[in-house]
């Protein structure tokens, strides 16, 4: 087992480091020019020069990379002179957009996107389990039925149509909540909460959607297993059935899934961080984006690519766990 | 968006004697749900197909301004009752510019199912390929591939290609898109091919054809390629609407296609700032994206029971 | 004084400069089609009355400062901000509505300097009793070591007029490497005196700019500065989450007797950022609970005027002064097609106003615009020297075209800043039923300057604006139409790259004009003759449209900054309302 993850572990960053390579490179190449950007509106040539140059962008790529890679692990100093600028390990850049090191600005906003996700995703499993579920033990029946059509409807809603529906019904009608605001879990966990209710329930109604069709698949075939029939044989009651042996294998698959959603919720988080104004690390992206901010644009894919990978490994460790048919 | 991706697929066993298109067949016409889906479907590509021909019969093209149906001091509202609708605009007209809504939905179907289409095309060629060649070859092919495929997964697609989609500079968008959505797709079906592959490769009858001489070329595109179509079909038909998702969410964070090219995305995203104020402009565009998408997914779902009984799920 | 105006006011995002503005945008003006403009009720007039001393004030934003930093903040409503609460300058505008701010006012100095050397040298004293927030001294070689400042390729973005004009400053870097400029003197801490190249009347129109505040070198953090200017104003940051949300507190080492400008009246500033446009729009129009305490960072967007011009409520809480920006569609007059001026001519003709216009918001948050320069300096309405109608007149832009040999038409580009993407969908309508295929190409606003600046890659057609500093010619006309000031990289302003002999000699001729009111005149005559000649075509000229919170009191369009709220009086009603 240890054995095991320690070569997983090899291949994790073996993975990051390819995907920094490739982001480096294509948004490097690409035609955007952050010096030409920060310097503004009248810009001449000679300053152009100097702000590449304290930028590091004269510096052949190879070079650029090197001084990257090096720089997440021993800290980098950049600039000269007066301004030097010192960026602390571990070093993902400098955003001259925001006068920040990337990797400040991008702590700084974690919690804000972790918050979004993890609460959705409480909202989801539960939501999306218990019709998943619900709609298993009473396959083809009308709660079945009406149960999957509601969740195939709601899978195909794009998140923004919902989240403006969600906006304007308990917002602007029914003034049951306020506009979303960011509030810190540890100054006010009500208003945390509140504030991120409209945001949970959007991302929820699409993931709970997926979750109760594999869900209810997963406990269809499960329920289905000779052992289960055994079980029922024995005279155990059907609760303790369906929780202790149904839910228990059923549920392994959804795990898989769930990682995986978890892992790559940083990025679907885009959307629905622009729509609700949240300060997260997708608006920090999309920021980035229209103000041809590398720095961070590359540091954000690699936030987002770690996470997605540590989600996969994770989950594969924890089905020995769940699961005891697996051993490695 | 959004799509979570395969477990690893078990093996399908296609009943023999019946190849999956008979099987499909008789199976669907069986399903309410189904009969509903293709006709959805098929009025959406029919009206994509004919999306010159209709705008002309409704008497606007898609990007001619029609001053007269908005109100200008009201910040260019329609000017009529439900965003509009007339005798003269069909579904009424966008705010502010008074171009033809009836026009740009159908010219923005062409553009959202044509970017769908054909991304989807790309991934399951390339998926298809790099799956068998994986499954069939193994061995050092297979652990290329197989890496290969593991990196691609671990890229956080969706920021990935609005990063790309907005440094692009303005080439050809529409194809750019295609590009940029295929890049990401192939890993899944690639792997849902592999698996096919690795249980069907000894098989008897591979085998038998092998020792008939059959070249590797032959053996792939007769005898494997075919016992592993219906998990294709299956999974091609449940990742359409992800496709058609993705481009609309691209094209709604503004990286998408360029004005005055309209796309449903596109036309979402510009709707959104109507939508208390001309409710019709943002609800037409998301109903035709809501109805292509949950067509798809439920004859995607119909038929991978069908053709994928134990497979591969979404 | 020098340029760099609100090129970028066109871009909607990044607004710049446009100091000036005097006489302009008066009263309520009809709008084209007869119909009374609903939303100019306000202009000229505050909002709210005097406010009480007290509560906070929220503002609603849906971004965050392009720059704090005095020496980088030149965006005209960053400077708004940062230059009446944060820091103060040598000199700045008046805190009142209408045409009244446009007037300068004494602010760190003494007065509004004196000119020695012909204009070419200027004397500054400052204010005894002037300090920081830590309650140290303002000395004048702290304003100096910030001019030299924003020379410094580590800090770029700020105005360049002290590039421009300071006598040797060419390749100077800045103060890192321990240089410092000659023409600069400070022969004592409350004494600076400037030296220029060249004769210079309306330089204190200069010291307006940020560059201009005092930076004390010991606080000087190089970039990091942008985070945590510190203060010389009435208010200091408490903290500051970059596109997150920024709180102000009163510095009470500011002393309001040697201030006449900024009234400071709530005790807390808060403002969040990053929320979206229309949810602040609906926020203010609502106007519930704390967000009657707020006012909106950006101008109402077009899609909501729906939901404010209907509703009397409401429009008494409206602003919309003009921005004094002529938003103009300006031709690579260097090469074909329009090289040819019947070409150009053409799309004069074919444009259809009317229909970029109502993309713009319509007529209530634009006025036409039918000569270069914007009303402000034809004393309050610009000429219609052309006669083209207003929607245009396509029949005639075909016949220019055939004349030209072009009679089938022609393709081209177009590159617009992404904000204008609907405005350039209008001309590109409008133009096409004359045959010219426009291709647009939106660039983002950070990256627009650059696009646009490059005069070998650049489209031959680009949308942009240009605003006066201030109430003269000579910040439009030259900057706009001289051939001399185009650079092959980094161009800005003469974008239609326009070099005609006998304009810039009728220029230089203005320029040396000692009668100001002569001078005037001979400007506007030089609008009309530069418009025959069709380098670009004069679209509109923006409103900036704001709907304050109920609860808000002391509230203006502040001419001098394009109509932005003049953060120097606007506080509250009552202050107990607001939310701690």
């Amino acid at each position: 087992m240890t054995v095991y993850i320690g070569r997983r572990l090899l291949g994790v960053i073996g993975v990051l480091i390819a995907i920094a390579a490739v982001t480096f490179t294509i948004f490097y190449v690409l035609p955007s020019d952050p010096a030409a950007a920060a310097c503004g509106k009248s810009c001449s040539t000679e300053r152009l020069t100097a702000i590449r140059a304290h930028m590091g962008l004269d510096q052949p790529l190879w070079r650029q990379f090197a001084d990257f890679t090096t720089g997440i692990f021993t800290g980098r100093t950049m600039g000269s002179g007066q301004y030097e600028l010192h960026c602390d390990f571990p070093c993902l850049g400098y955003s001259y957009e925001n006068s920040e090191a990337v990797w400040g600005l991008l702590m700084d906003r974690l919690p804000v996107s972790a918050s979004l996700a993890l609460g959705a995703a409480v909202l989801w499993l539960v939501l999306g389990l218990t019709a998943g579920v619900t709609a298993a033990l009473r396959k083809d029946t009308l709660t079945d039925r009406t149960l999957m059509v509601g969740a195939v409807a709601a899978a195909s809603l794009p998140v923004y149509f919902t989240s403006v529906m969600l906006i304007y019904g308990l917002i602007r009608v029914a003034g049951l909540l306020p506009y979303p605001k960011y509030v810190e879990f540890t100054s006010d966990p009500l208003a945390w909460a509140s504030n991120l209710l409209l945001p949970w329930l959007a991302l929820a109604i699409l993931y709970a959607a997926m979750y109760a069709r594999q869900s209810r698949s997963s406990m269809i075939e499960t329920m289905a297993e000779p052992y289960i029939r055994t079980a029922r044989a024995k005279g155990l009651p059907r609760r303790t059935v369906v929780v202790k042996h149904g839910l228990r294998a059923g549920m392994t698959p959804i795990l898989t899934i769930f990682g995986m959603d978890l892992g790559g919720l940083l990025a679907g988080a885009v959307i629905t961080e622009s729509i609700f104004g949240i300060p997260g690390i997708g608006r920090l992206f999309y920021g980035a984006l229209s103000t041809g901010d590398q720095p961070v644009i590359l540091g954000v894919t690699l936030l987002a690519a770690t996470f997605i990978v540590v989600a996969n490994l994770a989950v594969d460790l924890l089905y020995a766990v769940v699961d005891p048919r697996v051993r490695y | 968006m959004a799509t979570t991706s395969m477990s690893a697929p078990a093996a399908t066993t296609t009943p023999a004697g019946s190849g999956p298109w008979q099987l499909a067949r008789r199976e669907l016409r069986r399903r309410p749900a189904v009969q509903i889906s293709l006709v959805v479907i098929a009025l959406f590509v029919i009206t994509a197909v004919a999306a010159p021909l209709l705008s002309k019969l409704g008497g606007w093209s898609p990007e001619e301004f029609d001053k007269n149906a908005v109100d200008p001091y009201l910040g260019g509202q329609p000017i009529g009752p439900l965003g509009g609708i007339s005798a003269d605009h069909w579904l009424g007209v966008e705010p502010v510019t008074g171009r033809d809504l009836f026009a740009r939905v159908v010219h923005g179907s062409q553009v959202s199912l044509l970017i769908a289409f054909a991304a989807t095309a790309i991934v399951v060629l390339t998926g298809t390929a790099a799956g068998i060649a994986a499954g069939y070859f193994g061995e050092r092919t297979d652990t290329v591939l197989s890496r290969l495929m593991d990196l691609t997964m671990s890229f956080p697609s969706l920021i990935f290609m609005i990063a790309m989609m907005s440094v692009a500079r303005d080439v050809n968008r529409i194809a750019l898109m295609i590009a940029v959505i295929g890049l990401f797709g192939w890993p899944g079906i690639a792997r849902v091919v592999r698996g096919q592959t690795l249980s069907l490769k000894h098989r008897e009858y591979v085998d038998a054809s092998r020792v008939g001489g059959s070249g590797a070329w032959r053996i792939l595109t007769r005898d494997i390629l075919p016992g592993a179509a219906g998990p294709v079909i299956a999974y091609t038909t449940l990742i359409i609407p992800g496709m058609i998702a993705t481009e609309a969410a691209l094209s709604y964070l503004g990286v998408g296609v360029r004005p005055p090219t309209p796309s449903w995305g596109q036309m979402i995203a510009e709707s959104v700032a109507f939508y208390d104020t001309d409710p019709m402009y943002f609800v037409i565009p998301s109903i035709c994206l809501f109805l292509t998408v949950l067509a798809f997914t439920l004859l995607g779902d119909a038929l991978r029971d069908v053709l994928d009984p134990r497979g591969s799920r979404i | 004084m020098e340029k760099r105006t609100c090129t970028a006011l066109a871009t909607a995002l990044v607004a710049a400069l446009t100091l000036g503005a005097t006489g302009c945008s008066g009263g309520p003006q009809d709008g084209t089609r007869g119909r009374k403009n609903l939303a100019t009720a306000n202009n000229g007039r505050t909002i709210g009355g005097t406010p009480e001393r007290g509560g906070t004030l929220t503002v609603l934003s849906n971004q965050d400062f392009t720059h704090l930093d005095p020496a980088r903040n030149w965006v005209m409503n960053d400077m708004d901000f940062g230059t009446r609460l944060l820091y103060r300058t040598l000199v700045s505008y008046k805190a009142a509505p209408g045409t009244a701010g446009g007037e300068l006012v004494p602010d760190l100095a003494t007065d509004l300097g004196t000119p020695s050397h012909g204009t070419r040298t200027w004397t500054f004293h400052l204010k005894p009793g002037i300090t920081y927030e830590d309650g140290t001294p303002i000395t004048a070689q702290d304003i100096k070591y910030n001019v030299e400042r924003s020379f410094s390729p580590d800090l770029p973005g700020g105005s360049d007029y002290a590039a421009r004009y300071l006598k040797d400053a060419k390749g100077y870097q800045g103060p890192a490497k321990g240089e410092h400029l000659d023409s600069i003197k400070t022969p004592d801490d409350r004494t600076i005196v400037f030296e220029l190249r060249k004769p210079f009347a309306e330089f204190p129109n200069a010291t307006v700019m940020p560059t201009f505040a005092p930076v004390p070198k010991a606080k000087d953090k190089g970039p990091q500065y942008d985070n945590r200017p510190f203060s010389s104003g009435p208010y200091k940051i408490e903290t500051y989450q970059r596109n997150k949300k920024l709180v102000l507190v009163r510095n009470s080492h500011w002393d309001p007797k040697t201030d006449p400008i900024r009234k400071a009246y709530p005790d807390k500033l808060v403002m969040v950022m990053g929320l979206k446009p229309n949810q602040i729009d609906d926020r203010m129009i609502a106007s519930q609970g704390a967000d009657a305490s707020a006012v909106p960072w950006y101008a109402l967007r077009p899609e909501s005027a729906a939901k404010v011009l209907p509703r009397a409520d409401v429009r008494k809480r409206l602003l919309a002064e003009s921005t004094n920006c002529t938003d103009m569609v300006q031709m690579h007059t260097g090469r074909a097609p329009f090289d040819n001026v019947k070409v150009r001519q053409a799309v004069q003709y074919a444009l259809d106003k009317e229909v970029v216009i109502t993309s713009s918001g319509g007529p209530a948050f634009n006025d036409v615009s039918t000569a270069y320069m914007p009303a402000t300096l034809f004393d309050g309405k610009q000429p219609d020297t052309l006669k083209i109608p207003t929607t245009g007149d396509t029949d005639k832009a075909k016949k220019l075209l055939k004349e030209a040999g072009k009679a089938d038409g022609f393709t081209t580009k177009m590159t617009v800043s992404n904000g204008d993407k609907g405005r350039a969908e209008a001309i590109q309508q409008s133009l096409a039923k004359a045959g010219i295929k426009v291709v647009i190409e939106t660039v983002d606003p950070s990256a627009f300057y650059a696009a646009i600046g490059d005069t070998t890659t650049r489209t031959d057609m680009v949308y942009t604006g240009w605003c006066p500093d201030y109430p003269s010619g000579s910040t439009f006309l030259p900057f706009v139409f001289d051939g001399r000031y185009i650079k092959e990289k980094g161009n800005s302003g003469n974008h239609s790259l326009f070099r005609d002999e006998a304009t810039m000699k009728r220029m230089d001729e203005i320029a040396a004009m000692t009668d100001a009111e002569k001078a005037g005149a001979a400007w506007r005559e030089l609008d009309g003759e530069i418009l025959a000649k069709a380098p670009t075509v004069p679209v509109l000229v923006r409103r900036w449209p704001l709907v304050v919170g109920t609860n808000i009191a002391g509230a203006y369009g502040q001419t001098s900054f394009g109509g932005q709220l003049d953060y120097a009086t606007v506080g509250l009603k009552d202050p107990a309302k607001s939310e701690g």
